[in-house]
């Protein structure tokens, strides 16, 4: 799949080391890069620790990157950023968190939450028209004109999570960084707030940085999708490409790690177990290779080579 | 052969009084568990699953009462087989000769479940030393034991770290160690791998699986995952406003499901091959228990719900021996109203895997009824 679009959001090497003292530092992105075009949705996935959550709020520039480049809408965010820049970047970028609880001021009404993005910008116009914006956003996400005037606690995890969408769609982004957006709601309401965020998509063509553990919900709204480990980009590719061909070890344990809701095959299967100390590779010492298309692996010469021979799908699938 | 029963829950109903009046939070919940055998409680936040086991343990907050219903526990006392009611003992008398001993729980998030300032070694021998008073050394030996069971390797030198020293699926896991130290008969697992990386996941719930193998002990899941229950469970309940609403074994309730609501929950979660627009997903939240029931709590998210859902709360429908749905849909004069058409798409993709990868001898027969009705 080639994209003859310019990509909105491109990171080439990013670094974000965090000092945790003078001999040590945690590296928790360590050389990360990938694109991200107009109305597609890159989906992030990785364990605890891999930096995924860091990437996301160094792209936000939450943090001040340590390391490598990047530019969104064709304009450099990576360094110290010209007023310009920095208002286009704080607008057509918004974020939406995990949990829907702690993101939520308690203390103001929903109304001021998701107008507070107008407000900061001085895009809220008299307040009829910004009373009238938010309730066409509030309605937009399936919340009723009512909700406007309460407060968050009033409402249910799948509701917060709803004004919180709100809150970085008022702005009219570009791009969306979802971390870990759903994993905090009971499963029939996940699904509910995917097609929400599928809809928008299809309506805005915005794009999202999904960020997730939970790789079956990924594979459903990823277009590519990127495996971190330890702050390194294992591989990417399409969605497609990474569950029927998976080349790299750790990618292949985290798929055989997803329990199939098939009773019967699931009774049979083991999952793939992996170990980086035992594995016997050195992230830092891979290149990233093109396999075929967008499909990039992290490695050695040698080790790609080896991977290419296997028999990746059935490898996966785990029945003994 | 006839399965030796351990646990059997006969409608326990309970109330928890709260500021804004009672919350009836469980309804009359019918459960077995049989020995050696995994039985799962699916549900969503609120569909009174935790408290369920809550009360087996007799471990609910002080506003929680139980209503009614039995809870009878068969288990062995001096050599003698003896079957008594759990609700019956004092809070006291569970303490000393139920709990750890003969019914052992795992909490979902290990990190509060440990004791930060004492080292893994003594928590894991506090049990067997309280309950069976066994030797200091003993002990240790089996600590050590159960350890490399749960499979902690250079157990020896791990029994004087602190919890903050290992990972979370470590701790994990010296919880199951510590929960299995007494030898109980049942384990109550509550979402024991949600606050975990799906990697770890897999690996300790094989290990449950493994352990089961060994031990023949009988476990009681917690989740609200399909895919763990696919993995790990012989029967499934899935729990919905406090009551069970489909009960079965579980080839039976994913390659049958008869109530609308465990649809909903199958088709919430995209399996390997959901490529459609949209997920399926179940409309509306899940009711606030404080208000009194009148007719089916799911009827307003059911689009298939009938007239009468909204008057009178169905009964439990029997299906075969195993399998019971409550829902008015299979009631003699309920129209009919056939499987959504993803499901059934599902359910075919299932089969289509199965025979793949695991052969035909062992793939799931259909009732003849579904058969027709497919």
């Amino acid at each position: 799949m080639s994209e003859p679009t310019k990509p909105i959001l491109s990171v080439k090497n990013l670094k974000q080391h965090f000092k945790v003292n003078r001999k040590f530092t945690v590296k928790a992105v360590d050389g990360v890069s990938f694109d991200i075009y107009p109305g597609e949705t890159y989906g992030l996935v990785g364990e605890s620790g891999s930096g995924k959550s860091t990437i996301g709020r160094s792209v936000i520039r939450l943090y001040d990157i340590t390391d490598g480049e990047m530019t969104f809408n064709g304009q450099d965010i990576s360094g110290k950023m010209t007023k310009e820049t920095n208002e286009m970047m704080r607008t057509k970028m918004q974020m939406i968190f995990q949990d829907p609880m702690a993101s939520l001021n308690p203390r103001k009404t929903v109304m001021d939450i998701i107008a507070q993005g107008l407000d900061i910008h001085g895009k809220a116009g008299s307040k009829e028209e910004r009373e009238q914006q938010v309730i066409e956003i509030l309605e937009r996400v399936g919340l009723s004109r009512e909700f406007a005037n309460r407060y968050p606690n009033q409402f249910s995890g799948g509701q917060r999570q709803r004004i919180g969408i709100a809150r970085a769609l008022i702005m009219n982004p570009d791009l969306i960084i979802a971390d870990e957006a759903i994993s905090a709601l009971d499963v029939s309401i996940q699904a509910q707030i995917v097609n929400l965020m599928k809809d928008i998509q299809k309506e805005t063509n915005v794009a999202y940085l999904f960020i997730a553990h939970d790789l079956s919900m990924v594979r459903y709204i990823s277009d590519r999708i990127g495996v971190l480990h330890l702050g390194h980009l294992l591989e990417t590719g399409t969605t497609e490409e990474i569950f029927t061909n998976p080349l790299h070890p750790y990618t292949k344990s985290l798929i055989s790690a997803i329990p199939h809701p098939n009773p019967i095959l699931e009774k049979k299967r083991t999952s793939l177990t992996y170990d980086y100390a035992a594995s016997g590779l050195n992230y830092s010492e891979g290149t990233l290779h093109t396999v075929e298309g967008t499909h990039k692996v992290l490695g050695t010469d040698l080790e790609v080579e080896r991977w290419l021979q296997k028999d990746n799908q059935s490898e996966v699938i785990g029945v003994s | 052969m006839t399965k030796e029963k351990v646990l059997s829950i006969r409608d326990l109903s309970i109330a928890f009084k709260t500021s804004s009046g009672l919350v009836n939070a469980v309804r009359g919940v019918n459960l077995d568990l049989y020995k050696g055998e995994t039985l799962a409680i699916v549900g969503e936040s609120g569909s009174g699953k935790s408290v369920t086991v809550k009360a087996i343990m007799g471990i609910l907050s002080n506003n929680g009462k139980i209503k009614s219903g039995t809870i009878e526990y068969t288990y062995e006392e001096n050599g003698e087989k003896v079957t008594k009611n759990l609700l019956d003992f004092s809070k006291k008398e569970m303490r000393k000769n139920i709990n750890g001993k003969h019914i052992a729980m795992v909490f979902q998030d290990p990190m509060t479940s440990l004791d930060p300032t004492m080292n893994i070694g003594n928590q894991i021998m506090e049990g067997m030393r309280i309950h069976y008073k066994t030797p200091k050394k003993e002990a240790y030996a089996k600590a050590v034991e159960l350890l490399e069971l749960v499979g902690i390797t250079d157990a020896e030198s791990r029994m004087s770290n602190y919890p903050h020293q290992l990972s979370g699926g470590m701790r994990q896991r010296i919880v199951i160690a510590i929960a299995l130290a007494s030898d109980p008969d049942v384990l109550i697992c509550d979402e024991p791998t949600t606050a975990l990386d799906v990697t770890i996941q897999a690996k300790i719930l094989e290990l449950i699986q493994s352990i089961q193998r060994k031990t023949g002990i009988s476990v009681i899941y917690i989740t609200h995952d399909l895919g763990v229950v696919a993995k790990v469970a012989n029967d499934v309940n899935v729990m919905y406003a406090g009551r069970i609403i489909e009960t079965g074994t579980v080839n039976e309730v994913f390659y049958e499901p008869r109530h609308p609501y465990t649809w909903g929950l199958l088709l919430a979660m995209p399996d390997l091959e959901t490529k459609a627009d949209k997920l399926e997903s179940i409309p509306g939240n899940p009711p606030n228990m404080e208000h009194e029931v009148v007719g089916d709590p799911f009827a307003p998210r059911n689009p298939y719900a009938l007239n009468i859902d909204l008057r009178l709360e169905p009964p439990m429908f029997k299906i075969s021996e195993t399998h019971y749905a409550a829902t008015w849909l299979l009631a003699e004069d309920a129209p009919d109203c056939p499987l959504p058409k993803e499901l059934q798409e599902r359910i075919e993709r299932m089969k289509r895997e199965d025979e793949r990868y695991v052969g035909t001898d062992e793939t799931y027969t259909f009732s003849e009824e579904l058969k027709a009705a497919l």
